[in-house]
């Protein structure tokens, strides 16, 4: 090849990288600042921030808000957190669900919609996962960030060559240093991940949470599925609850937090303050390995002929047929497994109890479909509005 | 301890440009056709990661 | 959606068989073969897709680019020349424990840059002009140099293969040491010992002679210095992980790099090292940069959830009767690409079929880098005959000869897969 034609060929390969990576990076850039709205419901007291319990979060992209519901009567005090894996979008569907129409009767509710907004920033290189999913609603289309399980990690750079967990100095992956559910119960000195868990802790600690429920979902290969995990200090409100939704609405297991694994929100959250932590886990097909063409429709639908053969083959641990997983299906369970862990709770600790009224169950949100709950941001004050 | 870990994040910021910045000079002196293209394309991570945009 | 998945498949292997066809090399031919997949699977250019999938391997990338470096700084500082010279002059009486000496030497660079091309461009030649010394032949030379070569990039902490399909199936990439501490050394022992068993004692005045002059002023300790200040950074993450800030294993590489600068007896061209570095590692990093492409391509169509697919749902003899072929021959067609393909689904049935992952892995990933010597991109294989400047036949005498080591190598891996279970102590 001759120097003009060597020299035009690096011109021209040069120029259509930059052209690749400016068109990449625009859509990069308009995904990491995207902004949802949330239309605070009329249970919704105060919205503070998550620095306002940790001021070393200040400014950073984890300073989420936390939408606090003060009960007309006392009594204890639920939290609710989704985003801890932004990839796992039923959990902050369901946040927002609570935030848009619960009230509270008795004592207090707490929650946060983007836990770790850091991981809602970014999606997993090699998956292939769509930048945005939308909701229909009655009034039109309400727009989602995707995210991964990982945080950014242009907020958390480097990695350790092993990561360490604070404080039972068991060994994890490196790259779990960025997951928020093995960096429990954090550490202020640490990454931002850590620190943002630490937040929590202060939180849960500050507001004397008595039960806390992180939301989650799983692939069908994984065992830990479509059940409720408990701390040991309360699995006698997650059998309870567990039994009565097996018996009225759909199937769920319950299974202890094993003591000896560490990081976990079921595990630390209960072990470093008085609450008593569960997390809840819904089938989301789009994380199996074997699923087929990777979009928003598989995320939002859960079907997928791939991971229906996995099925026939027995290698999964819950059922998938032609209905698929769909996105109201999941987050109708996350609602009512939360009201359920409430109403089990309230049961056996009548001084704490904890009652909230007006958030649709199961069979409700399936009906009426999620993007039905959710309120037109232009027909609301502008104080009403909160962004995640 | 905050101090050391934002050197460090920088330094990696700094070992991603010194990484470009040879991978522009190889472009450049390079005389294989193919070899340019694939500079290119292994480019395209290391700046975007530079300019703190992925 | 299997038809979709199947074409979308079968399109790309056409674009990369056209492509390896029109003498177009292995890493553009799978960038080809991505964007001709992605062109049917949604009609047009998928940018984001495509650019995402390039970082796919970012940090594995930073690691072995780092790592890398710090080999050829060592190189051109003489301390790799000191040490093959001195374990010459000081052991040639003893052949075996000469050959144990050498064998160790060439476990280095593979094990901390993960490839074994570092292993032959760093010591193959020294290493290599010892062997014939001692009366081995060029055949077994080149062949002990290619195996012990590709053993030491299966050899810990760095195993890319590994790594890569471990981070695929959100596996941690932890208890992985002893295994490949174990499939390694064996195989790379077992593998010298075969080879260089015959011959004599070391002729050390022609070996001396032959060897390249270490530098003036090198000694054991600048030789030591940069190994213990990368072992003292690794080390001290893990004592005290809450007072020391997290460096990370690039700025580790680094650091390593600079305390073999400060001692190095000569000055050093550092960016024409760095230059080089990058220019040696083309083909591998370019290689993990596009197959990131591709398997972002292959999620998004579903191609790669029809192979997962395939895989999971062979029944498991047929994998232990299969592996140790599809393993190597995968590995010389697709390089890396290898691991999150095959290896990831194979990773989740292990998992569902209630086997130990973390030996199963190992196992794979020792066998893997054994196919590096087989075409069409023998990258190891061919680095090895030039840097030995090796005359005779590629295939009739150079693979030839290596076959029965590779052999025994694949048999006892495939034990490991076999009974993964029963060795599971060594995970821990
Ligand atoms: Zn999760």
């Amino acid at each position: 090849m001759n120097n003009r034609s060597l020299f035009i060929v690096k011109i021209v390969a040069f120029t259509l990288m930059l052209v690749a990576i400016v068109w990449a990076g625009i859509e990069f850039y308009n995904h990491r600042n995207f902004t949802e709205t949330v239309v605070l419901g009329d249970g919704v007291s105060t919205v503070k921030k998550l620095s306002d319990y940790y001021p070393g979060l200040k400014d950073s992209v984890n300073d989420c808000n936390i939408y606090i519901f003060e009960g007309k009567e006392p009594g204890g005090t639920l939290m609710v957190i989704g985003g801890s894996h932004p990839e796992e979008p039923a959990a902050n569907l369901t946040a927002e669900l609570l935030v848009e129409t619960a009230e509270v009767e008795v004592g207090r509710l707490i929650v946060a919609i983007r836990a770790n907004r850091s991981a809602s920033t970014v999606t997993r290189p090699g998956d292939a996962y769509p930048l945005y999913y939308t909701i229909p609603t009655p009034w039109g289309e309400k727009q989602y960030r995707m995210g991964d399980r990982w945080t950014n990690p242009l907020d958390a750079w480097p990695d350790p060559e092993v990561y360490v967990h604070y404080p039972s100095k068991q060994m994890l992956a490196y790259m779990d240093i960025r997951n928020f559910n093995r960096t429990w119960p954090g550490y202020a000195n640490g990454t931002l991940t850590e620190r943002t868990n630490f937040a929590f802790m202060e939180l849960v600690r500050a507001e004397n949470v008595d039960v806390f429920i992180d939301l989650h979902e799983a692939e069908l290969e994984y065992p830990v599925i479509s059940t409720i995990v408990a701390h040991q200090k309360g699995t006698n409100v997650a059998a309870m609850t567990s039994m009565m939704l097996n018996a009225t609405e759909f199937k769920i297991g319950m299974e202890y937090s094993p003591k000896s694994l560490h990081g976990l929100s079921h595990r630390e959250v209960g072990d470093h303050s008085q609450a008593v932590s569960y997390l809840l886990e819904t089938p989301e097909p789009l994380l199996d390995r074997v699923r087929g063409i990777t979009d928003e429709h598989l995320l939002l639908t859960g079907k997928d002929p791939f991971v229906q053969k996995a099925g026939e083959y027995g290698l999964l641990y819950e059922k998938i047929d032609d209905d698929g997983w769909p996105i109201d299906v999941r987050v109708g369970r996350h609602a009512s497994t939360v009201l359920e862990l409430a109403q089990s709770w309230s049961d056996l600790n009548p001084d704490r109890s904890i009652r909230v009224s007006n958030v649709p169950r199961y069979a409700e949100v399936i009906e009426n479909g999620i993007g039905f709950y959710f309120a037109n941001p232009a027909n609301v004050p502008s104080q009403r509005l909160a962004y995640e | 301890m905050t101090f050391l870990n934002t050197l460090i994040n920088a330094s990696y910021y700094v070992l991603s440009a010194a990484v470009s910045l040879i991978l522009i000079r190889n472009i450049v002196k390079t005389r294989d056709a193919q070899e340019a293209v694939l500079y290119c394309i292994i480019l395209m991570p290391f700046l975007l990661r530079v300019f703190h945009i992925k | 959606m299997f038809v979709h998945a199947g074409l979308v498949l079968l399109i790309m292997v056409i674009a990369f068989v056209v492509a390896k066809w029109a003498k177009v090399t292995t890493e553009l031919s799978m960038a080809i073969a991505a964007l001709a997949g992605a062109l049917y699977h949604t009609k047009g250019i998928p940018v984001r897709h495509l650019v995402e999938g390039s970082f796919n391997y970012f940090d594995v990338c930073l690691i072995f680019i780092t790592a890398t470096f710090f080999m050829n700084i060592l190189k051109e500082s003489g301390a790799v020349t000191f040490m093959v010279r001195s374990i010459v002059s000081r052991f040639f009486k003893h052949r075996y424990l000469c050959l144990l000496l050498l064998t160790i030497v060439m476990l280095v660079p593979g094990a901390i840059t993960g490839s074994g091309a570092a292993t032959v461009f760093t010591v193959g030649t020294l290493v290599g002009t010892v062997l014939t010394c001692m009366g081995i032949s060029p055949n077994r030379t080149a062949a002990i140099i290619f195996l012990c070569a590709a053993m030491s990039a299966a050899a810990p902490p760095i195993n890319l293969w590994a790594m890569m399909a471990a981070a695929g199936s959100n596996m941690p990439y932890v208890g992985f040491t002893k295994p490949l501490l174990v499939l390694s050394v064996v195989g790379k022992l077992g593998a010298a010992f075969i080879l260089g068993a015959r011959g004599k004692q070391v002729d050390l005045e022609s070996a001396l002679a032959e060897l390249p002059e270490s530098p003036v002023g090198m000694n054991w300790l600048k030789v030591g210095l940069p190994f213990i200040v990368l072992f003292a950074l690794v080390v001290a993450g893990r004592i005290w992980p809450f007072s020391m800030p997290i460096v990370g294993l690039p700025m580790m590489f680094v650091l390593a790099s600079i305390a073999a600068i400060l001692v190095s007896p000569h000055k050093l061209r550092i960016v024409e090292i760095a230059s080089t570095t990058i220019h040696s590692l083309i083909p591998l990093v370019g290689i993990m940069v596009v197959v990131g492409m591709l398997i972002q391509i292959m999620a998004l169509s579903g191609a790669r959830g029809l192979i997962s697919l395939g895989v999971v749902t062979l029944p498991l003899y047929v994998l232990f009767f299969a592996l140790w072929f599809i393993l190597p021959v995968s590995e010389g067609l697709l390089q890396y690409a290898v691991a999150p393909l095959l290896g990831v689904p194979l990773i989740l049935l292990f998992n569902m079929r209630g086997m130990e992952p973390v030996i199963a892995l190992s196992a794979m990933a020792t066998m893997w880098p054994l196919g590096d010597c087989l075409p069409p991109t023998a990258v190891v294989g061919r680095a090895t005959v030039m840097e030995l400047k090796f005359k005779g036949s590629y295939t009739k005498d150079f693979l030839k000869t290596c076959l029965v080591p590779i052999a025994l190598i694949l048999l006892m891996c495939t034990l490991f897969i076999v009974f993964s279970n029963e060795l599971a102590f060594l995970v821990g």
